[in-house]
This record gives structure tokens, C-alpha cells and sequence, in this order.
């Protein structure tokens, strides 16, 4: 794959095994977490943020293949606006789950919205404004809908519930959304930015993407002390930094594997080289 | 409030950003975040792998949005009366260091991650580099992200400026606004000014040349220190004045002139320090143009 020249990123996991697994784990994580809540039972809270990490990475591996066709310095903005069709999709299903009383329809209906917004925003940025990138409707589409799931989980985990009304007091009024949205953002743009180059591999980006979304699952653990139960805040913050420490090792382990001979403790610049 | 009051905190929040103005800009100067990433990032392609430290965190206003953000959420949840209420400044002070801590981590994955996609230019991962420069990074940010949650601690307290929007999201506003301005006002000295002060003035800019950022310093071969020591003497002082006055001047005009014509004296004088602004940077441009150039030696376009 070169990243300079553009062209399909070369993959060992493929995009269909990396949205299943988005999707699915995303979607049952924030279900149990906020049904448990509801129930009572506010310590399951970091399943939610579990799902949130698979989401994350569903969306840094949609990053990492609409711009391996040579986005360049277009890599933040693409990750910005798919946390802003996030945060619009998810928003409106958890404001509709609340309207029609049913909070328990609005993952699904900001995921499906968030879809929508996605393929109509790729189609525009391919037929319109002529980008002919032949990933670009299903990347922004993953990416919309890896946002969406991102801001949900993270949203669940903070308010502990899905009712739209717990969440606009707890996590929008007292203003905790910004870290939440920040954190889904870099989640999703970091990864593949960290490891841009011609070298880059897709496990290490993968790795990388889990270990960003655990800190903002350990940041929205934190803030969760506040708004929730100190118990169920410190339980997510336990799991986030345990998932973040070993993807973290697993991340340099694959430096080391990627660069080989260059990975040095000290020295001159290589042979030649001056 | 008391209009003495008033024109205190406007002071004070002036002087936080000035240090938070300058502190980013030489993180990210040390970081080589921004304006000379592209060259550092294209040095090794074009033959010169370097030890440099290379990092991006999606660009400098996310990055920076990131560590106010989360300070100010953690601090938040600190002084939160469920939790401990604790005292803002300690609050602040620990959500800070919070936000230096995630610092580290984003820039160590950055160096290791963009270094190793480099391998085949011949380009290494020097853990010494690494080891040198990420203390200084996080201390840096750790001292912007400090000053930037303080004053917005101060924009959004209710017994001080009471401010509307909740307090994580004031952080997040201003850290965009400072990583947009050291990414538009500092990093220009590290990424122009640096490179390429051996170049005549308005010889234009050959892309062969990128990679000679990382080349030579004063002594030796440059090494992200030199940079910070070059950008300190200039690129980040600037930043630092051009943030602070941005966050003196807005909240200045918001303040003093908040009871004139109903609201709108505070939008008239906004409208004139725009305009006094933009008269000024014109006037600065053309007194360059004239003074340094063009060459005498200039005598048109030279056919190929």
C-alpha cells in the first residue's frame, strides 16, 4: 500500500469482519449497559464503553481506507465531520426514543439515521463534487455510524441510562459532551494519523484504535464518578485502563515488528544519511 | 459586579492566555505539530531520515481542544458536590495534569507509529529522541492546559463572569482557539522561518528543500530542542500576545461595553478593533514588500 501514491489499502482484517463486529459488539454493549442501568444496576456501565472501543475501531479502519487514497492533511477533517453526523444522528434517536416513549429505539435509530447522512454526504462528495474515491459512500458511511455509536456508548456511560432526558441533564447541561465528543473524535482520526506512511500496517492501526477508544472509555469512567455511582465509575476506569495497557504494549510490540533493525535505543543518523 | 472587578478578571484571564499562548506554541514547536509536520513527515521520503520528533494529533486545535476539554472534566467532576467539592485551583491543577498525561500518550504513539511507517526510507525509531522530548512535550501542555481551564473556570463561575455555557465546553472552545492560533501565528517561525532563513527573501519555496528542516542546527545535527530554543525567542512569545489579546480584547469590549446602546456598543467596538486590525496587517505587508524586496538583481521571468 502506498499512502503518497493512493490507491486500496492493503488489509488482513476486512471491512466486512471490522463493521460486524463494530456494529454488533457497539449495539449490545449500550443495550445491556443502559437496560442494567435502568434496572438498577448501575455497575455494567463499562459495556457500554466496551462497545464504544469496537466502534472506535470500526471508524479508525474506515479512516484508514478512504484515506489511503492520498487524503493527506484531510484526515482530522473527515474524523470532525463524522462526530458532527454522529452527534446530529444520535442526538435525534434518543430525542425521537424519548418522544414516541420508547427510549430503548435510539441507538438503532441514530445508527440508521447516521447511515443516511453518511451515503448522502459520500454520494455528494463523489458525484457532485466529482472526488470519484470508489470507498468514499461506504466509508463515510462506517465512519457516521462509528460516530454515532461512539457518542451513544460514551453517553450511556456518563448518564447511565438512555433515556434522552437523563442524558440531556447529565451529560449535555453539565457539559461533559465536549470531552465526550473530543475523545470520539481522536479516537477515530489518531490512529490511522499516528501511523500515517507508506509502512503503515492494519493490525497496528487496529491495536491502536482500541487503546485511544479505552481512554475515552477511562475519561467517561471518570466523569461517570460525578454523575453516577463513584463504584460503577471506578469499575469502567479499572476495565479502560487494563483494555488501554495492553493494546498500548500490543501497539509498541508491532512498532517493534514494523520497524525492525530502526528501532534503536540511541544512535547516528543511518548511513548515508548525511 | 463591581467594574474594577470586572476589568481584573479580564486582566488576569488576558495574562493566563498569554502564558497558555506561548506554552502551546512551543510544545508544538518541540512536537514539529503543524505547519513544519508536512515537511518533517516528508523529510525521510525525500532522503533525509532525521531525529526529529515527529508527531501529529490530528491536527493542533483538536489536540488542544482534547487537553482542555478533559481537564476541565475532570476538574468538574472534582468539584463536583457529589464527589469531594474540592478547590477549583486543586481541582484544575490535577485535571491538568490529567490532560498532560494523555499528552504523553498520544505523542508517544505518534512518534513510534509515523517513525515505523517510514522504515522503508531508512528512517528510525530513536528511543532517546523519544525519552528526551516527552517530558518537556507534557510539561508544556500541562502548564497551556493549566492556564486555558483556569480562565475558563473564571469565564464560567457564576459569582465571577457566569458565563452560560457549561465549563468543559468554554475549555473546549478556547483550547480550538489556541491551537488555532499557535498553528497559524507560532508554528509559521518554526515551519517558514526556520527553514528557510538562509533563502533570500521572495526567491519562492522549491519542495526539494523540505527536508532540510531537519537537518543542521547551530552546533550538530537539529534536534527538536533546537527548536524550541529557536521558536522561543520569537514564535512563541508572538503566539502568546496573539492569544491574549484575543482573550483580553474580547472580553474587554464584552465587559466595559456591555451597558452601551443596549448591548450593541460591545458589537460596534468589535467591529473596530477587526477593522483597526486589518488596516494594521495591511500596512505591515506592503512596508515588507518595499523594504526587502524584490531583488535588485530582479529582471524578469527567466525563459525556459
Amino acid at each position: 500500500m502506498s499512502v503518497a501514491a493512493g490507491g486500496e489499502a492493503v488489509s488482513t482484517e476486512t471491512a466486512n469482519q471490522v463493521d460486524t463486529k463494530g456494529i454488533v459488539v457497539g449495539l449490545v454493549g449500550i443495550y445491556i449497559a443502559g437496560i442494567a442501568a435502568d434496572a438498577g444496576i448501575p455497575y455494567l456501565i463499562f459495556l457500554a464503553g466496551i462497545g464504544a472501543v469496537f466502534a472506535t475501531k470500526m471508524g479508525a479502519d474506515a479512516v484508514r481506507r478512504v484515506c489511503s487514497y492520498g487524503i493527506g492533511t484531510g484526515v482530522p477533517s473527515i474524523g470532525m465531520l463524522a462526530l458532527g453526523m454522529g452527534l446530529i444522528s444520535a442526538m435525534f434517536g434518543l430525542a425521537l426514543g424519548a418522544i414516541i416513549g420508547v427510549p430503548y429505539v435510539g441507538p438503532i435509530v441514530g445508527l440508521v439515521v447516521a447511515l443516511v447522512i453518511g451515503f448522502i454526504v459520500g454520494t455528494l462528495a463523489n458525484k457532485v463534487i466529482k472526488l470519484n474515491i470508489p470507498v468514499m459512500e461506504r466509508c463515510l458511511m462506517e465512519i457516521a455510524g462509528a460516530g454515532v455509536l461512539v457518542m451513544t456508548g460514551l453517553a450511556v456511560m456518563i448518564a447511565g441510562s438512555m433515556d434522552f432526558a437523563v442524558i440531556s441533564e447529565k451529560v449535555i447541561t453539565t457539559g461533559y459532551i465536549a470531552p465526550v465528543f473530543i475523545l470520539g473524535a481522536l479516537g477515530i482520526l489518531h490512529p490511522f494519523n499516528a501511523s500515517l506512511g507508506p509502512d503503515e500496517t492494519q493490525d497496528r492501526t487496529l491495536v491502536h484504535a482500541y487503546s485511544v477508544g479505552a481512554i475515552g472509555m477511562t475519561i467517561a469512567g471518570v466523569c461517570s464518578i460525578a454523575t453516577i455511582n463513584p463504584i460503577a465509575g471506578i469499575i469502567s476506569i479499572v476495565i479502560g485502563l487494563a483494555i488501554w495497557y495492553a493494546n498500548f504494549m500490543g501497539f509498541v510490540r508491532l512498532v517493534k515488528r514494523d520497524a525492525g533493525a530502526g528501532y534503536v535505543g540511541t544512535g547516528l543518523l543511518p548511513p548515508g544519511a548525511m | 459586579m463591581e467594574p474594577a472587578m470586572g476589568m481584573g478578571l479580564v486582566a488576569l484571564m488576558g495574562a493566563a492566555a498569554t502564558v497558555a499562548g506561548c506554552s502551546e506554541d512551543l510544545e508544538s514547536d518541540i512536537g514539529s505539530q503543524s505547519n513544519p509536520n508536512s515537511q518533517v513527515q516528508l523529510a525521510a521520503q525525500v532522503g533525509y531520515p532525521h531525529r526529529i520528533f515527529n508527531k501529529a494529533i490530528s491536527g493542533e486545535p483538536p489536540s488542544n481542544a482534547m487537553y482542555c476539554a478533559v481537564g476541565a472534566g475532570v476538574a468538574m467532576m472534582l468539584m463536583s458536590e457529589s464527589v469531594m467539592s474540592a478547590s477549583p485551583l486543586l481541582a484544575i491543577a490535577i485535571g491538568a495534569f490529567v490532560a498532560a498525561l494523555l499528552n504523553g500518550v498520544f505523542s508517544t504513539t505518534a512518534y513510534l507509529g509515523r517513525n515505523a511507517s517510514q522504515t522503508r526510507f531508512n528512517q528510525y525509531v530513536y528511543l532517546d529522541v523519544l525519552r528526551n522530548q516527552i517530558l518537556s512535550l507534557m510539561g508544556h501542555a500541562y502548564i497551556a492546559t493549566f492556564c486555558i481551564v483556569g480562565l475558563s473556570y473564571v469565564l464560567w463561575e457564576q459569582t465571577l463572569i457566569g458565563h452560560p455555557f457549561p465549563f468543559p465546553v468554554i475549555a473546549l472552545i478556547w483550547g480550538l482557539c489556541v491551537g488555532a492560533i499557535g498553528s497559524s501565528t507560532g508554528d509559521v517561525h518554526y515551519g517558514a522561518e526556520r527553514e528557510f532563513q538562509d533563502f533570500k527573501f521572495g526567491s519562492g519555496l522549491n519542495a526539494a528543500d523540505s527536508g532540510n528542516i531537519t537537518r543542521f542546527a547551530e552546533a550538530g545535527v537539529r534536534s527538536s530542542m533546537d527548536n524550541a530554543w529557536f521558536c522561543s525567542k520569537f514564535g512563541g512569545p508572538a503566539t502568546g500576545v496573539a492569544f491574549g489579546m484575543v482573550v483580553f480584547l474580547d472580553n474587554w469590549r464584552s465587559t466595559a461595553f456591555a451597558e452601551v446602546l443596549n448591548g450593541w456598543g460591545a458589537v460596534l467596538v468589535g467591529l473596530v478593533i477587526v477593522l483597526a486590525l486589518v488596516i494594521y496587517n495591511r500596512q505591515i505587508e506592503t512596508y515588507a514588500r518595499k523594504k526587502y524586496g524584490p531583488y535588485p538583481e530582479y529582471a524578469g521571468d527567466i525563459e525556459a
